[in-house]
């Protein structure tokens, strides 16, 4: 008779293991959970300068300013701005104010049925415009940095092509440009379905039934793993912290605007009309050539909502010599929140704007003057008294290089 | 039994109308006294006082009423309209078994399908692939809805409340046909989870027959969620669930619109404003607040901090 292949006294010592372990461990999880918890997010301190209907603009003031063009961050209207100010230690807010970088962030707030016909025009030209002139009166400023996060990322790009004069340089981060591919579910799901009239049939696109479709990208992972991780850990407080301050923003959901929700899935996942330079807002045509100032492009390498493929192309596409892509090897959130990426992530954009900051703006075409120029924006560029970026170094050296983790540099000096 | 004896439906009715006809014309020539033992004291008081008045008005409809009713109720009772009306009344145990029949047809077709999908349940589904997705249990179920339900709910409204009562079967039908789409989106979420545990047995055997068994459950746990995500991720990217999603997000925004025509309807009776109405001003002050705005920049107005 052969040996029994299955080592039941084994399983069954083990089992015992994990009984007690699990008393043990629930034990120790109710003196975490009934315990006071820090799962506040957003601590650092800041102002409202300014507010228009639901949005607001917060002021981050550094102890002392070493920056003289302030960054105005946009971020998307889904989900929250409090994921760049997550939890001390974690927080790109921080980061910026340790290096003396004054911070403007939009809040966008929570749309309500009043707010359902505010289409991408309204959010680019009206309320960020106002936001951006209001900061430059208050700074005396002629310009100032922007950065722009997924669809803020877009909404950047897109105010950056119609008002280049007042953006000095432009970083964007997890931002979709070329909606044209089937590497995300999200853009198979929003090419294919209907889901466009949602946003009519509720007035705006609910936040819930979004953060439902976001679940259903993974549900193996966000809906059962996530939680099994949870009750695995449920007796560490730091990780319950950390755990609940993600639940907190990743539930925290606004609705979206169901004119501006319905627009950007036509016009970007099923038309793509922004990188082909064919999107119109109020008649005005989004042509990214006109974005002439440096351009620092950051996405992740495992982002599942807004993969590489969607971003990388928009450095190819604009008017800008100075341009860089940066894939960092993390996803979506990770790129803000993950401590791999605090270290990585912000403060390369410091550097990258430090460097520029000295760096006079070449004067750009004001876009009321209606006389069309003949010049390219490439023309324009090469002709413009700035002294020659790392980017443009070599002719001929054209191919586009990802850095992983690392940044490097995109030659388009061959262009 | 004589058969003359039997008595006949038509004398029957010959004879209700009769009674009704008496009783009609009693009540249209009652005394005025009679209404102020109902608790009418103003009726009476009325045709003594005045000769005019809404009261007598009243009265005067009243008997004018009984007599319509009375002529006819005569025209009625004349035999050959008697016979015409009672030839109707035969034909409606004919519809009444039409209408069983049908629904009783359609319920057999249903468990006529759901006995071939009771065959098809023992057949094993094929592990990574999701093109032999049993879909024909909701396919049977909205076709069923559709053929013999639905055009119960579609049948022509009539009269002053027509409108109304269309809105509402639009209402109730919707929400079927949603209800149908919904169900057959939440079935796709349970394949992978059937296909999963058919995956996870044969591999717990072949484990078993190399003696590769774990003693740490955690082990099997990342196995079985290592080829559950495989599964979702395989089925996410199909046409057929993309399709299934797209009918299910259509349904349920067509299920919105009726439902919110129908709230509509019922608002409309309460003194509180309907969406409709609100984004009909939400609208208004959208375009206000734009024209405002692009004044106010061409005067040269800068934003100016907390507009409120």
């Amino acid at each position: 008779m052969s040996e029994p292949k299955i080592a039941v006294d084994l399983i069954l010592k083990k089992l015992t293991e994990s009984t007690e372990k699990a008393k043990s461990r629930a034990q120790k999880a109710s003196e975490v959970l009934l315990g006071p918890l820090e799962t506040d997010l957003s601590t650092t301190p800041f102002e409202v300068v300014y507010e228009e209907d639901r949005m607001r603009v917060k002021y981050y003031r550094p102890e002392k300013v070493a920056h003289k063009y302030p960054l105005l961050i946009v971020y998307a209207l889904i989900n929250r701005e409090t994921m760049l100010d997550l939890q001390p230690g974690r927080s790109v807010i921080q980061t910026f104010l340790d290096n003396g970088i004054e911070v403007y962030m939009i809040d966008w707030g929570y749309p309500t049925r009043k707010d359902q016909f505010l289409t991408i025009d309204d959010h680019v030209n009206m309320y960020m415009d106002n936001v951006v002139d209001f900061i430059l009166g208050k700074h005396d400023l002629p310009h100032l940095n922007l950065m722009g996060i997924c669809m803020g990322g877009a909404f950047s790009v897109m105010y950056s092509a119609l008002h280049p004069e007042k953006i000095k340089n432009l970083v964007t981060t997890v931002t979709p440009t070329n909606f044209d591919t089937d590497t995300g579910l999200l853009h198979i799901w929003m090419r294919n379905t209907h889901a466009y009239d949602m946003g009519s049939a509720y007035g705006n696109m609910p936040g819930d039934l979004m953060n439902l479709g976001f679940l259903l990208l993974n549900p193996a992972r966000l809906i059962i793993d996530k939680y099994i991780g949870f009750f695995e850990h449920i007796d560490n407080k730091d990780f319950v912290e950390n755990f609940v301050r993600m639940e907190k923003w990743i539930f925290d959901s606004p609705d979206v605007p169901g004119a501006t929700f319905r627009q950007f899935i036509v016009d970007c996942y099923q038309r793509n009309l922004l990188i082909q330079n064919k999107l119109e807002l109020d008649g005005k045509r989004v042509d990214l050539k006109k974005i002439t100032m440096p351009l620092l492009n950051i996405y992740g390498k495992f982002d599942h909502l807004v993969p590489p493929e969607a971003c990388k192309h928009l450095t190819k596409n604009v008017g800008s010599k100075d341009i860089e892509d940066i894939c960092l090897e993390t996803g979506h959130i990770g790129i803000y929140v993950s401590s791999k990426c605090q270290r990585l992530f912000a403060p390369k954009i410091v550097a990258w704007l430090r460097e520029r900051e000295d760096t006079p703006k070449k004067p750009t075409r004001s876009r009321k003057k209606k006389t069309p120029s003949t010049r390219t924006a490439a023309e324009e560029t090469a002709s413009a008294a700035v002294p020659v970026q790392k980017s443009k170094a070599k002719k001929g050296k054209t191919t586009p290089t990802r850095s992983t983790g690392k940044s490097t540099k995109n030659n388009r000096g061959g262009r | 039994m004589d058969d003359k004896d039997q008595t006949t439906p038509e004398e029957m009715f010959s004879f209700w109308m009769k009674s009704a006809m008496d009783f009609w014309q009693n009540m249209a020539t009652v005394q005025p006294e009679a209404f102020t033992s109902f608790g009418f004291p103003g009726f009476a008081d009325a045709r003594e006082k005045t000769k005019k008045g809404p009261t007598r008005q009243a009265r005067k409809s009243f008997e004018a009423g009984g007599k319509i009713f009375q002529s006819m109720m005569k025209t009625f009772s004349k035999p050959e309209n008697l016979d015409a009306m009672m030839k109707g009344m035969d034909s409606v145990p004919d519809l009444a078994t039409a209408m069983m029949k049908q629904a009783l047809e359609g319920y057999h077709e249903l468990q006529k399908q759901f006995m071939e999908r009771a065959v098809k349940m023992g057949q094993q589904s094929k592990a990574y692939n999701f093109e032999d997705i049993d879909q024909d249990t909701f396919r049977a179920i909205r076709e069923l809805y559709e053929k013999e339900f639905q055009k119960f709910l579609k049948v022509p409204s009539l009269g002053l409340t027509r409108f109304y009562q269309e809105r509402f079967n639009e209402f109730v039908d919707k929400h079927n046909l949603f209800q149908t789409s919904l169900s057959e989106f939440l079935y796709m979420f349970y394949v992978p989870i059937e296909k999963t545990a058919a995956v996870m047995q044969e591999k717990l055997e072949e484990m078993a027959e190399t003696g590769e068994i774990h003693d740490d459950f955690n082990q099997y746990y990342k196995i079985w969620i290592k080829i559950l995500e495989g599964h979702y991720m395989t089925l996410l990217k199909s046409p057929e669930y993309t399709q299934v999603m797209d009918k299910t997000i259509s349904s349920l925004v067509q299920y919105r619109d009726a439902k919110e025509a129908f709230i509509c309807d019922l608002l409309q009776r309460l003194p509180i404003p309907t969406n409709r109405e609100m984004d009909e001003l939400y609208k208004e002050i959208y375009h206000l607040k734009k024209k405002v705005r692009a004044l106010s920049k061409q005067a040269g107005g800068r934003p100016s901090p907390k507009k409120g």
